[in-house]
């Protein structure tokens, strides 16, 4: 079939995220439970709307895009997010960008994710004194 | 006008909640909050208050969520701890108590007022709340962590409430009460929420940064405060 011109392409935007969770969590479960938070919170006809998917998740960071007007109600599908595969889990959205490359550059490559074991945070900020 | 300075007003540490104080501190600094206020229930206080190593540009405010049934013990548990907190929240959720925290002008915010089958609020108290500047508490956790039919009831009470807090002028804040790492949420993230939940965009921010703040300056008097309406604006030797 033919591809669509681009100037016909929906218009999309991209969340950079990392995930926060007790435990280790796999790509497939976090797309499960991300659309069926998406479908609980927003109904399944705005969830269309917000045309949601996983790109990419590694190392607790990944990628989600979405429909450029709806980034409201996706932010707000993925903070409705509370446990992956039955573990209680938070997704941080680090930022968005329209383009994978620009969200990549700007807030995946050296972005540290946030510690499960948040004791090490604090031991830091008490030797950094 | 910078860049709004968000505030979270309802977090629990142990052994109220799950994790420690710092460990609460230290997450809620890397979503990007201003402050936030540990507000244990009055009936699980910790034993001796954590000592906080306190970052730059981070405040942490002492706080107290008063759980207690009885009207009149009520009122002798805000005189009892307004001294020592700088923000103090009801956790209502019957007609006596939250009627009683909505005319104490003393309390800031009054929490999960719903009860049965009522959003917790009717003209009476909404008119109360505006009168002496108590503050509707919008929680996100039990919002985060029901879906169905659960979900559905707390979110018609939130419009409820939403609809004569802006009638009658009542202000609204935006608080996670958080029992673990895994209930806060960013600040962007929240924001989100409450505009999908109902809230206009400059309600939510407002919910989250100016009312916060409005609270805190009102409880935390500046040096030259002698009593209410009289202050000392600069002081110069006169003789």
């Amino acid at each position: 079939m033919k591809r669509l011109l681009p100037s016909l392409r929906a218009k999309k935007r991209y969340l950079a995220f990392e995930l926060i969770c007790e435990g280790p969590a796999s790509r497939n479960d976090l797309i499960k439970e991300v659309m069926s938070s998406a479908s609980s919170l927003l109904g399944d006809v705005v969830a269309s709307e917000c045309d949601i998917k996983v790109l990419g998740f590694e190392d607790w960071k990944g990628i989600i895009q979405c429909s450029h007007t709806r980034v409201k109600e996706t932010r707000a599908s993925l903070a409705a997010l509370t446990r992956i595969g039955g573990k209680r889990a938070t997704l941080h959205i680090l930022g968005t960008s329209g383009t994978i490359k620009r969200v990549t550059e700007k807030f995946l490559q050296d972005h540290k994710v946030f510690e499960p074991k948040i004791e090490t945070e604090s031991q830091r900020l008490r030797d950094d004194r | 006008m910078g860049k709004p300075q968000f505030y979270d007003f309802c977090v629990h540490a142990a052994p109220d909640g799950d994790n420690t104080a710092q460990e609460l501190t230290a997450l809620a600094r890397h979503f990007g909050y201003s402050g936030i206020t540990l507000a244990n229930h009055s009936d699980k206080l910790p034993q001796s208050r954590p000592v906080l190593s306190l970052p730059d540009g981070f405040e942490i405010f002492k706080g107290i969520e008063l759980v207690e049934e009885n009207p009149s013990k009520l009122h002798g548990l805000i005189g009892k701890f307004r001294k020592s907190v700088d923000v103090l929240i009801v956790h209502g959720g019957s007609e006596t108590v939250n009627r009683a925290a909505l005319e104490n002008p003393r309390v800031d915010i009054l929490n999960h007022p719903a009860f049965d089958k009522s959003s917790g609020l009717n003209q009476v108290l909404a008119k109360a709340a505006a009168e002496n500047g108590v503050a509707i508490g919008l929680t996100l956790r039990p919002l985060l962590n029901s879906r169905g039919s659960r979900r559905i009831r707390l979110l018609s009470d939130l419009r409820a409430n939403l609809d004569l807090a802006r009638k009658y002028e009542v202000s609204v804040v935006l608080s996670s009460d958080a029992i673990s790492c895994f209930d806060l949420r960013s600040p962007m993230e929240a924001l989100a929420l409450a505009e999908i939940c109902g809230l206009e965009e400059e309600e939510a921010i407002e919910a989250m940064s100016t009312v916060p703040e409005k609270i805190i300056s009102r409880n935390r008097p500046g040096p030259g405060y002698i009593r209410e309406g009289v202050e000392v604006l600069e002081e110069v030797d006169y003789f």
